[in-house]
């Protein structure tokens, strides 16, 4: 395999990607909706006579990252979907290219589809802040980058559940991981505490499989401005992009064999 | 037969599963044939047949249960070999967003071609399937008959060696159709080999060196379209006038002879080696003999007997 024309195809892939995902009226809907939450933040932080900025910037990045994990579900599976559907797929496999290098392809233009929203989301709370004098600094930004890696991580697991299973299924399960992934520290916590071994195993276990989606929030120490070592983004980062590749390598695994009907 | 092998399939079968937990269904019973260079292959069946199953199988769009199928000596599980293959899959969809230019431009960077080589070519292959006027409208404008053009030029867009067609002529009007059949013979011109899914089998001896035809997930004829013409038992065709109803009913039952009405006259078809007997019969009986004619079965006769044959 030539790796210069393997990235040109899975360029080509991500580009056309990126100009479908963009016509998205779905996906337009929810951003002005992630926009109009950030912007509402502002009226909500007025309520609370203490701690403003702060309930501004909880409500604020907390639309952000809700807004940004349903359009990583909900536009990843669609467009995975209809390609299969349409059957586009047809003509694109039968040029000289693997069902790895279509799926990756797919994955790169989904990410920089959602990363492309985050901008917009990112911009419009820095709009938000700026315009009510709330505080600004590195903390936000690492919050946005981890953000990104916690998205293309989902869109990586929706891309895994497209490639065998139905859009509904696939959304349903995705979003299953998002909030597993999440609780699974909790959960692992209170399996601990727990007087049963099996349900002690059984929730450590779930926390080791699922990712550990908390280890990409840093939203109480953007909202806190709270100081940020290295460690505290690049691992995180790095647990991300492993993970992801993980995933990918599975879809591409159950993609390569499926019957395209 | 002369020329490389391009194709081959041997005993390929394929189960589906039509629904979750419902049983699997053999749509292929173990198919065997093969493709020379440099030929047109018809690939012919009813619906359901299993024609676009093969297809998919030998694009690597759908894998075999059981048996072998190799293109241009690889494994259709391969990548590399599709780098001589071109493919339209039967009614073909195309991102409506982008335009002709565009659709084709996507299709040769996935081919690895350059930028230059790119330009060059898709404007050769627009001119080529009559396209170069509508070439900066987006798809979504297009008839079903121009969208097929597209399926064409993506198809032939890297200059493969080998092209798999589904149903090439499925949405053309007689025009259309008439060009991609010319579009075909120039393939064939240029020493490039076609497999061609089809039902229109007019279009199939028109263009088609050799044929297949599948029924039921089974091959059941393999051969030139000579041969075709060639099988079967050979018959006459009597054409006559002031034939008497009883006259009919007792050549149907002496000669096994079919009766067609043509206008105000009958056409009546006998086996060849008892044309004289029947001929007599028929001038015995008054009628007025107007023409006598021998008939070569045609590739739809064969096609007709064989997918009866089949289900009986």
């Amino acid at each position: 395999m030539n790796p210069v024309r393997s990235l040109s195809c899975i360029l080509a892939i991500a580009g056309n990607t990126v100009r479908e995902s963009v016509r998205s009226k779905l996906l337009y809907g929810l951003v002005f909706f992630a926009v109009l939450m950030i912007g509402a933040a502002a009226v909500i932080a007025t309520l609370s006579y203490v701690e403003g900025d702060r309930i501004l910037q909880d409500v604020a990045l907390g639309a952000v990252r809700f807004f940004g994990v349903v359009i990583a579900i909900f536009v990843g599976i669609h467009l995975i979907h209809r390609e299969v559907d349409r059957r586009t797929v047809y003509t694109i496999l039968s040029k000289p290219l693997s069902r790895g290098e279509f799926l990756l392809g797919k994955f790169v233009g989904l990410v920089g589809t959602i990363w492309l929203q985050m901008a917009i989301m990112g911009a419009a709370f820095v709009a938000i802040s700026l315009g009510t004098g709330a505080p600004l600094g590195a903390p936000h930004l690492a919050f946005f980058a981890l953000t990104a890696v916690e998205l293309a991580l989902v869109v990586a697991v929706a891309i895994f559940f497209s490639s065998f299973t139905t859009p509904v299924l696939a959304a349903f399960f995705t979003g299953g991981v998002w909030v597993l992934g999440h609780a699974s520290r909790e959960l692992r916590d209170i399996g601990a505490g727990a007087e049963s071994p099996w349900l002690a195993g059984a929730t450590r276990l779930i926390h080791r499989i699922l990712p550990d989606l908390e280890s990409f929030n840093l939203s109480s120490e953007a909202a806190h401005l709270l100081p940020l070592t290295t460690s505290d983004w690049l691992l995180p980062v790095l647990y991300g992009a492993g993970y992801l590749t993980l995933v990918l390598f599975a879809a591409v695994a159950v993609f390569e064999r499926r019957d395209l009907r | 037969m002369s020329g490389r092998e391009i194709v081959r399939v041997e005993g390929v079968v394929k189960d589906v599963r039509p629904g979750f937990g419902l049983r699997r269904k053999r749509v292929l019973h173990g198919i065997d044939f093969e493709v020379r260079e440099g030929e047109i292959f018809g690939f012919v069946g009813p619906n359901g047949a299993g024609k676009t199953t093969t297809l998919k199988i030998l694009m690597g769009l759908s894998r075999a249960t059981a048996g072998r199928a190799r293109v241009l000596g690889c494994d259709v599980r391969e990548t590399a070999f599709r780098r001589h293959v071109g493919f339209l899959p039967e009614n073909p969809y195309f991102y409506d967003y982008l335009t002709a230019r565009e659709t084709l431009h996507f299709y040769a960077k996935l081919c690895g071609m350059g930028r230059a080589r790119r330009i060059e070519r898709v404007d050769a292959l627009l001119e080529q399937v009559g396209l170069a006027q509508a070439a900066d409208a987006r798809l979504r404008t297009f008839s079903k008959g121009m969208q097929q053009r597209v399926g064409i030029a993506q198809a032939l867009v890297h200059d493969p060696d080998v092209v798999f067609l589904d149903e090439p002529m499925s949405g053309l009007d007689p025009i259309g159709r008439k060009e991609v059949r010319d579009l075909i013979l120039r393939l064939r011109e240029q020493g490039k080999t076609v497999f061609m899914n089809t039902h229109i089998l007019h279009d199939v001896e028109l263009v088609c060196d050799r044929v297949a035809i599948i029924v039921a997930g089974r091959i059941r004829h393999v051969g030139s379209i000579q041969d075709f013409a060639g099988a079967g038992e050979r018959q006459t065709d009597v054409l006559v006038a002031r034939l008497g109803a009883d006259v009919g009913a007792a050549l149907e039952e002496r000669f096994s002879a079919e009766l067609r009405g043509v206008g105000d006259r009958i056409e009546v078809r006998v086996p060849e080696k008892r044309a004289g007997e029947a001929l007599s019969s028929l001038l015995e009986a008054g009628a007025q003999v107007i023409s006598m004619s021998p008939h070569r079965p045609s590739l739809e006769d064969v096609f007709l007997s064989t997918v009866e044959a089949s289900r009986s």
